[in-house]
């Protein structure tokens, strides 16, 4: 199109030949196009206009104005404006700076301004009909001319003026949220005096140029929307101070705080945000409004208003995508500090879902908290109390995050797997139900809380929920057969599932209590009974039936004692027993295996057990009991010469040792061990006791004698460290790794026997045989084919087993 | 429970019934005969004695496979023999039929592999259990009652232990 103007004018315009009044007439309006200011009368500039048009040249006003603009804008106009802007280099403060900017737009505005005037008057003429004089309409020229200036001015724009604007704009913006009630920040506000600067514009208070940058702030704006090079310019320096400072913001005011809410905080600031926005952008409503340079009409002004708003309104969508996605890429960094501290970082966990939901940033959330627990859970460093704390927490936290669990399903994977692997997972879980850990309240709570979910393992076919209630899984489930209905967020089911069997843990309560009512040895069982009947609320009447025997039997214990008591108490003066004994009569078939440990108790004790026996046996026919001496505590006096120690409760076999002392004053350790029946080792740990009690002393030999005098000072010392070393407080029952090893003893005990009788034998067959005659019970549960097949692989890595062809055989030797 | 009246060692599929422990009606009889030989095989298992072993042969209870290893210091040292146990319904009030399946030179078994010890006939008792047998036919080999002997050749050999034992080795087979 260009070339074609460009032949048009040096057919038309130069060639004066045709008629002289044409060229004149061009010449009058070209000049009053070019310079409102000139002195034209209208009437005579309509008259010349006329003629023009009758010679058809109107037409060729709108191409010659363009052309003109474009070459005065890159002959001089474009160089001055960048030349203008870099000048003064680096010598000038940032206010001289924000000056020099102002000034190359002011230029550019003052070069253009005639230009864009004479457009006005083109588009007027055209709408007053007086000629045909712009081409394709008014507005297209218009148009055309500012994509010219757009494209001549930031064809190559150096980095300066981005450098200029974006400062200049960050001036202004702190300037204004400055004036526009950043009172609320305390801090920030009692900074600026203490150093004499202003909050504002950062100078010395004296200095101050607040309202300067704010007048030139309009001044710019109106400048570049008159331009409409506004987009253009400000965009960029807008978008990176915004998220430059809504990401300052949030590091200053949310990061590692948890507990409090920062939406409308934020939402708050962003709308003050807004108002300076509106100075950056909606200048040019204000701008039309006020000017009446041109007489716009009305229309013109709401169109101009609504272009504003809504502009403003992208802007606002602008700001809180930002905000959600650097809300949400910092809290994902945190999220597990936020889980550690779930019920108090509740604030952060309601933050982050709302802005969670507006971003798509799943995914990155899943990665980066797996791999945080990864790194910083599940190392052999931590605890597994504190596994299963953050565990706990993390299902908390993660079902307020996302109702779906799919989050929590997803994230918790590796902590389940890891737990798998802990040995004392399922005694710390017990624990924590009954109350008995420390520091970790939540599974004890979680257990008396109402309305329990009953631990249902086989999924159930009938759906009590509304089909209509039904919303398909977000895109990152993980597809499995459990299917989202079952997806449980119930804390104890979580933890129980890990397993994925409830009588690993039944049987390890059954295990811890036990050991509770084997060590405190009253008959007060209150607290169990409260623990029993809630764990049956959650895993059926049935499981819990061996627990409820063993609580059984300690009340019927209770009442067989005091009715031997009673019998006792009607004996005759001489027949009193030497010593009170109580039992607590355990049926064996319901109670874990106890520690077989053996013990021979002096005959004085001994006599008085037979005595128990014999009135037990009285009070309930054809049924004895059978002891277990190592078992169970003695509260005993010590008298010596010089002192007594009395209410002494120690273990039966520190008992029988200070026992046998009282009919010979020296023993060694061999002696004691073959009175007691016990190992020597264990003999030498437990009289460690009397020696700190101050009672024994070991003499050279290995002889032990008693210490019947002794000084008050060394009882003194002594009674210190006897405290910890009390402490060892060895769990009665058998361990459950202990148990497993029971197991496959005696299951190997079966595969040798069935296979020096049977020859060889597959896999199957011998898991058949295995199923069909070891009888099970509490201790030998099933074992299942892989179970099983690892076995007899790891045997066969011993050489204990030869394989081939997927048949066992026992190697030759044995 | 179409089988309760069937003989025990004859039906295998019975037993697994048994097994499972239902003690309804006629089979309750039969319950506690395969609780107790479930009960022994325990104690077998459990015992670990050496050179002495029995397992049920598959899935029937009342047919067991026993080995002996001859005992240390004996001419059967080293030589290993198979038998085969069988439990009546009555058991333990009737003796269970155990007998050689490994051919065995010796004074008190016949060429068909029975063998000839009070225990196993008249002087059965209900105390004894399989561990008590295999354990008594293992010291039946060392110390043979050669005053009624069913192989009498072994018997007259007997006294010549060096004959004996070459004989002994020189005719074993599995």
């Amino acid at each position: 199109m260009e070339e074609l103007m460009m032949e048009s004018q040096s057919d038309d315009t130069p060639g004066s030949g045709a008629e002289p009044g044409v060229a004149d007439a061009w010449e009058t309006v070209a000049a009053a196009l070019v310079s409102p200011e000139c002195s034209v009368s209208d009437q005579s500039l309509f008259d010349s206009l006329a003629l023009l048009c009758s010679h058809g040249l109107g037409q060729l006003l709108g191409g010659w104005l363009l052309e003109t603009l474009q070459m005065r804008l890159s002959s001089s106009v474009v160089p001055e404006f960048w030349c203008g802007l870099k000048q003064p280099e680096n010598e000038l403060e940032e206010r001289g700076r924000a000056w020099v900017l102002l000034t190359a737009f002011r230029t550019l505005l003052d070069r253009l301004e005639p230009f864009l005037g004479g457009l006005e008057r083109l588009g007027m003429w055209q709408t007053e009909g007086r000629g045909d004089v712009s081409g394709p309409g008014p507005n297209g020229l218009q148009e055309r001319a500012f994509t010219v200036i757009r494209a001549l001015l930031l064809f190559s724009p150096s980095p300066v003026l981005q450098e200029r604007v974006l400062e200049f704009y960050s001036r202004t913006f702190s300037v204004y949220m400055n004036q526009e009630g950043e009172a609320e920040d305390g801090a920030e506000a009692a900074d600026g005096p203490e150093g004499g600067l202003c909050p504002g514009c950062g100078v010395m208070t004296q200095q101050c140029w607040c309202q300067d940058a704010l007048q030139q702030l309009q001044e710019l704006s109106q400048i570049l929307s008159k331009l409409q090079l506004l987009e253009w310019v400000s965009s960029e320096a807008v978008t990176s101070i915004l998220h430059k400072l809504i990401e300052q913001r949030m590091e200053q005011h949310c990061r590692g705080e948890y507990e409090r809410s920062f939406l409308l905080e934020f939402q708050k600031w962003l709308e003050l945000v807004l108002g300076w926005l509106s100075k950056v952008f909606a200048s040019k409503v204000d701008t039309d409004a006020s000017d009446s340079l041109v007489a716009s009409s009305s229309t013109s002004i709401i169109q101009a208003n609504q272009s504003g708003s809504s502009i403003l309104k992208q802007w606002r969508c602008h700001m809180h995508q930002f905000f959600c996605r650097i809300y949400v890429n910092m809290r994902i960094e945190e999220l597990f500090s936020i889980i550690r501290d779930f019920p108090e970082s509740k604030a952060a966990i309601d933050d982050l879902k709302f802005c969670l939901e507006r971003t798509n940033q799943r995914q990155q959330l899943l990665t980066s908290l797996k791999s945080a627990f990864e790194s910083r859970l599940l190392h052999p460093g931590v605890h597994t109390s504190d596994i299963l704390t953050v565990y706990i927490s993390a299902i908390k936290a993660l079902r307020e995050l996302d109702p779906s669990m799919v989050i929590l399903q997803v994230a918790c994977q590796p902590i389940r797997k890891y737990l798998r692997t802990r040995e004392d997972t399922v005694r710390q879980i017990v624990a924590g139900l009954t109350g008995d850990a420390e520091g970790c309240t939540d599974l004890a709570s979680e257990l008396s809380r109402g309305d329990p979910v009953t631990l249902e393992m086989q999924d159930s076919d009938e759906d009590g929920n509304d089909p209509e209630d039904w919303t398909p899984d977000p895109t990152d489930a993980v597809p499995d057969k459990i299917g989202s209905k079952h997806r449980s967020s119930d804390i104890i089911s979580l933890l129980v599932s890990i397993y994925g069997s409830k009588d690993i843990f039944i049987d390890e309560y059954r295990a811890v209590l036990a050991d509770r009512l084997l060590h405190q040895l009253n008959y007060n069982t209150a607290r169990e009974i409260r623990n029993v009947e809630l764990l049956k609320l959650r895993f059926g009447e049935s499981h819990m039936h061996y627990c409820e025997v063993m609580l059984k039997d300690m009340a019927d214990s209770r009442r067989i004692n005091s009715n031997i008591r009673e019998e006792e108490s009607k004996l005759g003066e001489e027949e009193q027993p030497l010593l009170s004994l109580s039992a607590i009569i355990l049926s064996s078939e319901f109670w874990p295996p106890l520690k077989e440990e053996k013990l021979e108790l002096p005959p004085l004790v001994c006599q008085a057990m037979e005595a128990y026996t014999h009135r037990y046996e009285k009070l309930k026919a054809m049924r004895t009991l059978s002891w277990k001496p190592h078992l169970g505590s003695v509260t005993l006096d010590v008298e010596l010469e010089d002192r007594t120690l009395t209410n002494l409760t120690v273990s039966p076999i520190h008992a029988a040792i200070i026992l046998h002392f009282q009919e010979k004053n020296s023993w060694t350790l061999e002696e004691l061990s073959m009175k007691l029946g016990a190992p020597k080792e264990l003999v030498h740990r437990k009289v460690a006791l009397w020696q700190q009690h101050g009672v024994l002393r070991e003499e050279a030999g290995g002889r032990y004698y008693v210490v019947e005098t002794g000084s008050s000072k060394e009882k003194m010392e002594r009674g210190v460290m006897l405290i910890d070393s009390d402490e060892e407080r060895d769990s009665n029952t058998t361990t459950q790794s202990e148990q497993r090893e029971e197991k496959l003893q005696l299951f190997w005990a079966y595969i040798q026997a069935m296979l020096t009788n049977l020859d060889s034998m597959t896999l199957e067959r011998i898991h058949s045989m295995l199923r069909m005659f070891v009888a099970t019970g509490p201790v030998v549960t099933e074992m299942d084919v892989n179970e099983l097949e690892a076995f007899l692989q790891r045997k066969v890595r011993e050489h204990q087993l030869l394989v081939s062809a997927g048949v066992y055989r026992l190697p030759k030797s044995n | 429970m179409a089988s309760q009246n069937m003989d025990p060692a004859a039906t295998a599929a019975s037993s697994t019934a048994a097994l499972k422990g239902s003690e309804s009606g006629g089979s309750a009889a039969r319950g506690s005969v395969t609780k107790r030989l479930q009960q022994e095989l325990m104690t077998l298992m459990m015992s670990g004695d050496k050179g002495i072993s029995a397992f049920p042969e598959s899935d029937n209870l009342f047919k067991w496979v026993g080995t002996i290893d001859g005992a240390q210091g004996t001419v059967y040292e080293g030589l290993r023999y198979r038998l085969s146990l069988e439990f009546p319904a009555g058991y333990p009030y009737q003796a269970p039929r155990v007998k050689f399946m490994t051919p065995c030179f010796h004074p008190n078994v016949d060429d068909q592999g029975f063998i000839c010890l009070d225990i196993l006939k008249d002087k059965w008792s209900a105390l004894y259990d399989v561990r008590s047998i295999l354990l008594s036919i293992q010291s039946l080999l060392g110390e043979p009652n050669n005053e009624s002997p069913l192989n009498t050749a072994a018997a007259e050999l007997w006294d010549n232990q060096e004959g004996f034992k070459a004989h002994l080795h020189l005719t074993f087979q599995k």
